[in-house]
């Protein structure tokens, strides 16, 4: 079980080692960073005394190696528009973010896990078809068009709702809805086929024939079961959360992490953009690790497994 | 008790191979006419949009659509063709997708044989960069790299190609070790041919059905992941117009003119939901085994 | 000719592999200190249960294994390393006829197609030539110019046989490794394939290695026969000795297992205890915990090959009265 773990932990390290070094190999590509901070008019000299004070003069690796050093203090560079830490800019924005895609998540799963696990266990039905239909919608309708549609119909036909900006509850129902039904409707179906493929096992029907009433077979067989592929699935929603946040915050003005990062790409704030990548790296990674342990506590072969290693 | 247990769907089991040509559900003959339909206006867009693409005409501004012949579709608020925009977006977001999807199966089968031949720290370093690619989503790595290079449309292509590549890496490398450990592809290394010839003239036809399944699915998320950096206005940049764009700069006027908005997006949509329509069913038929 | 086509001298091939995911190492010894020798147009059998190693003794023997210890001489010359430009070009006179002739042959392409690409690999004639050299080699093996152009799944087990034997002589070689190359087929369909070997090898003067586990195949085909036993070969001799006369207790196991007519079936050797696994190989005489006759000595002290009679040799320590007792 240690081993296991140790071994998960040791690949989100190299993961996030990748991200860091993804990010210096951009950043060196895509031009001297003097000029890029100096400006192109700025005499040689001073270009030169820049490169000096930045230890850009110094071999590429040694370069490499002490921007991960910076990195792993915490120092992650100025803001080129704002002059301010990057790392403070993005932190500031992140409560916004969450208050959207937190109720946003979990309208996902209220949605999108039982109607999976209704259409399974109703498979042929109206209902299951209904389900499937939606998922199959769900993901052919980008989000972006899903918010236009929505704003078109509740803020500018009927008025009900704002069409963006940041208030009170009211502005944040049609994003919150907006991330939600897309998520949900992959949800469900996901959900649906674990269900359906873990009731055609063998076990099951030996559950049942054995004189088990259907709804105990179901709750103490197939659903924990069913369990284990969908909390991946979870497990990366959550992981996407910011990610995700981007086209929804950008389309209704919402200032978060996700429009902040559309922001600084346009302005080519280059500080910013390299803050909220490790921190989409940071959480996909953290994600994947709880998922990993709920993995051992769900699968007893697993645990089995690892202790026989 | 055992009337309970559901059983799969008979749908399934339709379209066995075999050498009859299946009676296919309507909703496929449905995608297979509107893929068609969207391919003949990409490849004839020249030929039939009725206007100039960027031809302004400020008299023309804010036409609604079906109220005149002349622009079927109305017009934008600098008095632009929405039917032509729409044509011509049509034929780039088409051409960055198929761009984009082929660029992709050729690196992700390519990196997977090589993982299958070389096995060692070869097969390591492209699983390693797969695991990277799907665990960090995709728009954040696009984005980061656009704000890095700024933007053109090959740069948009080659960025675009990147998507999806490891799922192609992962499905070659399985099925070329399959291959190679026991049976055909071991009788024609006897044979004394080069690993160049095994891989390209038995292992790759043998895996290509399992590729296109692959591509079909893939191709659909090309199209909304471009559409949504073009959306953002961070892919395909004005004067040239895409499916996205279109939808990004109509969204100004949703108020006054929703139509801008509106037909780009339907295209985006039914586009989408035809290709993985198509993909869903050619996987059910060819390769139900893919995720 | 004097010189031997091939010789195997004293190859050993280990395997490495883990008990579970993160088990410890274990080395599983498949072929353990092998000499041989063939001579052309010899037909030699390799005999021996599944385990025994005699499967990566043909791997071995073709260079698509390197052996860990020992060397492979092959034409008078040391065994290419796999996979390089000679290793390739040392195929067209070393071919091999698999066990599983479906999974062998390219289910995308017919079968004419496939028979020609080994002259397409080594460059021999043009494009209409090969196809007419192809055709006439699938003739010569028994299909009709009809099946030529059917794709695998098309033809019945013996027929992608010969489809598989066509492919491995069309560069007309000097030695063909079979491995177990009618175990796959029915029974009514092996001899016919056996018989087409056996025509092949008289009309081109074929060296072959027949690897099988039915003593019946090996006797109607091999002129020479060397018995396996976890990696090591515990009898060897021309067919009629080892066969007739078998000297080592395992091969009179085998060779009164085997139906046989004129027979009593009262002399019947029965083998007893676990079959062999390579991964835990027996001290000493690796037969012993199955050996009717087993001794002390047998069960510390390994026996080597030495001669028993002409050109027939055997592991055992007991073979005097293993002698006697037959």
């Amino acid at each position: 079980m240690l081993r296991y773990f140790a071994i998960r932990l040791f690949r989100a390290v190299i993961t996030i080692a990748m991200v860091v070094t993804f990010a210096f190999v951009v950043l060196r590509m895509s031009g001297d960073p003097a000029i890029l901070i100096m400006g192109p008019e700025v005499p040689p000299e001073a270009l030169e005394a820049f490169r000096k004070s930045w230890g850009l003069d110094q071999p590429i690796w040694v370069q490499y190696i002490n921007y991960f050093g910076a990195i792993l203090r915490g120092d992650l560079g100025m803001s080129m528009r704002d002059n301010r830490p990057a790392l403070d800019m993005v932190l500031e924005r992140i409560p916004a973010t969450l208050a959207l895609t937190i109720p946003a998540l979990a309208l996902k799963l209220a949605i999108g896990v039982p109607a999976g696990v209704w259409a399974a266990l109703h498979q042929g039905t109206g209902f299951d078809r209904a389900v499937m239909v939606t998922a199959v919608f769900g993901f052919a309708i980008p989000s972006f068009i899903l918010a236009l549609v929505l704003v078109l119909i509740f803020a500018v036909t009927l008025g009900w709702l704002p069409s963006g900006g940041q208030g009170g509850v009211e502005h944040m129902i049609l994003p919150v809805i907006t991330m939600g039904i897309g998520g949900a409707a992959a949800l469900a179906r996901f959900t649906r086929s674990a269900m359906l493929e873990v009731l055609g096992r063998p076990y099951i029907r030996t559950a049942s024939a054995k004189g088990l009433p259907w709804a105990s077979v179901v709750r103490g067989h197939a659903l924990p079961n069913a369990a284990i592929p969908t909390v991946t699935l979870i497990g990366f929603l959550v992981g996407s959360l910011i990610a995700g946040a981007v086209v929804v915050e950008s389309v209704f003005s919402w200032p978060g992490v996700g429009r902040m990062l559309v922001v600084a790409v346009g302005s080519r704030d280059l500080a910013v953009v390299q803050v909220i990548l490790l921190l989409v790296a940071a959480t996909m990674v953290t994600s994947n690790l709880i998922v990993d342990f709920l993995y051992g506590v769900l699968d007893p072969r697993l645990r089995q497994g690892a202790r026989a290693a | 008790m055992m009337a309970d247990i559901p059983t799969r769907l008979p749908l399934r089991f339709l379209g066995r191979p075999g050498f009859t040509l299946p009676r296919l559900p309507w909703y496929v003959w449905a995608a297979f006419l509107w893929i068609s339909l969207v391919l003949i206006v990409a490849i004839f867009a020249p030929l039939i949009a009725p206007h100039p693409y960027t031809g302004m005409k400020l008299t023309n501004r804010f036409l609604p659509p079906f109220t005149n012949w002349t622009h079927p579709l109305g017009t934008d608020e600098l008095g632009r063709d929405v039917l032509s925009r729409l044509i011509v977006s049509v034929r780039i977001s088409l051409l960055i997708a198929f761009g984009a999807t082929v660029i992709s199966a050729v690196l992700g089968t390519t990196l997977g044989f090589l993982a299958a031949h070389f096995r060692g720290w070869v097969e390591q370093v492209v699983l390693t960069l797969a695991d990277f690619q799907a665990a960090m989503p995709f728009l954040i790595l696009a984005l980061s790299v656009l704000a890095f290079f700024g933007n053109s449309l090959p740069l948009l292509i080659g960025l675009m190609g990147l998507y999806g590549w490891e799922r192609y890496a992962r499905v070659a490398r399985g099925l070329a070790i399959s291959a190679n450990t026991q049976g055909y592809a071991t009788a024609v290394t006897q044979l004394g041919a080069e690993p160049q010839r095994i891989y390209l003239r038995h292992i790759l036809p043998n895996i290509a059905s399992t590729l296109i399944v692959s591509m079909t699915l893939v191709f659909p998320e090309v199209i909304l992941v471009e559409s949504g950096l073009s959306f953002l206005g961070l892919g395909v940049q004005p004067p040239m117009t895409s499916l996205g764009n279109m939808v990004g700069y109509g969204r100004d006027y949703i108020t006054r003119a929703p139509w801008i908005m509106l037909s780009p997006a339907i295209v985006i949509v039914l586009t989408t939901l035809a290709v993985s329509m198509l993909g869903d069913w050619l996987r059910d038929r060819l390769d139900p085994t893919l995720g | 000719m004097t010189e031997p086509l091939l010789t195997l001298d004293v190859v050993a091939r280990a395997y490495v592999g883990r008990q579970g995911l993160f088990g410890r190492i274990i080395t599983v010894r498949a072929v353990d200190g092998v000499s041989l020798t063939l001579a052309r147009g010899e037909t030699l059998g390799i005999v021996g249960e599944s385990g025994s190693g005699k499967s990566t003794l043909g791997r071995m023997a073709l260079g698509m294994e390197t052996p860990d210890e020992g060397r492979v001489t092959a034409f008078g010359d040391a065994m290419p390393a796999l996979g390089t430009p000679a290793w390739r070009a040392l195929r067209r006179r070393m071919q091999m006829v698999f066990q599983d002739p479906l999974g062998a042959l390219d289910r995308r392409l017919p079968v004419l197609d496939q028979v020609a690409e080994p002259l397409i690999i080594h460059g021999i004639g043009d494009a209409k030539g090969r196809q007419d050299v192809a055709m006439a080699t699938l003739q010569a093996v028994g299909l009709s110019s009809e099946q030529a152009l059917r794709y695998p799944h098309a033809l019945s087990g013996g027929q992608r046989q010969r489809v598989v034997i066509a492919r491995a002589l069309i560069t007309d070689p000097d030695l063909l490794v079979c491995d177990e190359p009618v175990s796959a087929l029915d029974v009514s369909i092996q001899a016919q394939v056996v018989n087409l070997l056996i025509d092949m090898q008289a009309a081109r003067g074929l060296a072959m290695l027949f690897i099988s586990h039915d003593l019946r195949v090996v006797r109607q085909i091999a002129s020479r026969v060397a018995v396996m036993y976890l990696g090591r070969i515990v009898e060897v001799g021309r067919a009629e000795d080892v066969l007739r006369s078998p000297r080592h207790p395992y091969t009179r196991a085998l060779v009164s297992a085997a139906p046989a007519p004129g027979r009593n079936r009262a002399d019947r050797m029965i083998l007893t205890g676990e079959p062999p696994n390579p991964a835990a190989r027996p001290t000493g005489c690796a037969f012993h915990p199955r050996c009717p006759l087993v001794t002390d000595r047998c069960r510390v002290d390994a026996p080597v090959l030495s001669p028993v009679a002409a050109a027939h040799s055997a592991a055992c320590h007991l073979l005097s009265s293993v002698a006697k007792a037959a």
